[in-house]
């Protein structure tokens, strides 16, 4: 992830502060969504496991509810609103998936729509604002390698 | 006598990458090209290939801008080259989840993805732990957990347990548990379709990512190198080599790892309009070359 300095060749300094502060709200909905998806991969694949007591859910619950917390006490900068709507719309479709999930993991498409919705929603928040990956590229293992270059969203 | 004409297309590249990322410990030794690229096994009456590729759509400008990935196109185009559509290939083989190699599945709507079940159950796994161990996750893109989430709706989706032998005619899927992913995989044709084959090639995903990997440096004293990337352990990747070797007798260059630039030194090929390289490994009875 691009450090302070480098984000601030690219935005003014409030909205580094902004970026900072919300990077980790941002990459906890993305880990609800990779829970949620995971959990459907077990319940797709006919999995013993895939209960709607499953402790993943539980711990994606309290994930929801610290991001959301965080999300809604943030104040964006101008440069920053468009980011801060779309991880609260992503946050939105997550909680319905969530909830969804809850009622009956083994029933897909209610959980699986409001979560492809919430995940396409983190990606425009990625490409809104530098700071924020929708995939750890920067130390895989095929993908790394411009050092130091952030390129303004 | 070839069973299947075997191909490795390039679909994009890196032009210049450490060393250091490809193998370990190769630190301020330069750069060079590393290119992504399809497997392409043609013959039996069937198309089948080894990984997909990443999704341009959804991520193909970040690795451009950000991570100087260049001169990507989709695999209608390049496969096109060879006369294949997407639509054609029914068997695809993913040697391992990582973003470059499972991203593209939504491309190839007719074809059921055989993956190791332990690379999909680890990944669950992985997800359930705490944000310190994120690293874990390194190279995954949770939109492709939901790509599988469909394929298994669908009915594509075959998870293997293990090795698997003849899951094409003469075509045999090896697991490499604890290696650079949990559960990698990778696919040897034994192109002379016998049990004790004399023409196989191996498809080695990431496990090697270059014939440094194979032989080391100094060709008059081989030795295993290992890549740098290991979710598993180094050791297991040595392990893997030497297996690896062993099924294609101990000639390496029938190792084929896809992100190798160099296989145009060992195998006839050609620079394509779009100026991606198409390496020919062998041509199934018939079958006309697509590199003369």
């Amino acid at each position: 992830m691009p450090t302070a300095e480098a984000l601030s060749h690219l935005v003014d300094d409030a909205t580094v502060v902004y970026i900072l502060e919300n990077r980790r709200y941002f990459e906890d909905l993305r880990q609800i969504a990779s829970q949620l998806a995971g959990l459907l991969v077990l319940a797709a694949a006919g999995s013993k496991e895939s209960t709607s007591d499953h402790p993943m859910l539980t711990a994606a619950f309290q994930l929801h509810r610290d991001a959301t917390d965080g999300l809604r006490r943030a104040r964006p900068t101008l440069r920053a609103r468009r980011h801060h709507e779309h991880v609260l719309e992503a946050a939105s479709h997550l909680a319905d998936a969530l909830a969804a999930a809850e009622r009956r993991l083994a029933d897909v498409d209610p959980i699986l729509i409001p979560l492809r919705a919430g995940y396409a929603a983190l990606r425009q928040a990625a490409n809104a604002l530098p700071g924020f990956e929708i995939i750890s590229f920067e130390r895989a293992c095929c993908g790394i390698h411009l050092p130091n270059e952030v390129k303004p969203a | 006598m070839s069973a299947y004409s075997l191909w490795v297309m390039e679909f994009a590249a890196v032009p210049n990458y450490p060393l250091s990322g490809l193998v370990y410990g190769a630190h301020n030794q330069g750069t060079r090209k590393l290119p992504y690229c399809y497997i392409v096994i043609k013959g039996q009456g069937r198309v089948a290939m080894v990984d997909v590729g990443y999704n341009h759509k959804a991520y193909g400008e970040v690795l451009a801008n950000t991570y100087g990935v260049k001169g990507w196109h989709p695999p209608k185009t390049v496969l096109g080259e060879i006369g294949i559509a997407p639509e054609d290939v029914s068997s695809i083989f993913i040697t391992h989840s990582h973003f470059d190699h499972m991203g593209n599945i939504e491309d190839f709507p007719k074809a059921t993805f055989y993956i190791q079940e332990r690379e999909l159950s680890k990944w669950v796994w992985t997800m359930s732990l705490e944000r310190r161990f994120r690293w874990l996750m390194l190279g995954i893109d949770p939109a492709d957990i939901m790509r599988v989430v469909d394929l298994a709706r669908q009915h594509r989706l075959v998870c293997v347990d293990g090795d698997r032998a003849n899951v094409l005619p003469g075509v045999d899927l090896h697991a490499a548990f604890d290696t650079h992913t949990w559960g990698c995989m990778y696919v040897r044709v034994r192109n002379d379709l016998a049990a004790n084959s004399q023409d196989s090639f191996i498809f080695c995903g990431d496990l090697a990512y270059t014939q440094e990997n194979l032989r080391g440096f100094d060709p008059n004293d081989p030795e295993y190198i290992p890549v740098g990337l290991a979710t598993g352990s180094q050791f297991n990747l040595v392990m893997t080599t030497e297996k690896m070797v062993n099924l294609v007798g101990g000639d390496i260059q029938r190792v084929i790892p896809p992100h190798e630039e160099r296989l145009k030194d060992l195998y006839p090929s050609r620079i394509t309009k779009n100026g991606l390289r198409i390496s020919e490994l062998a041509l199934a009875n018939g079958e006309k070359s697509q590199v003369r």
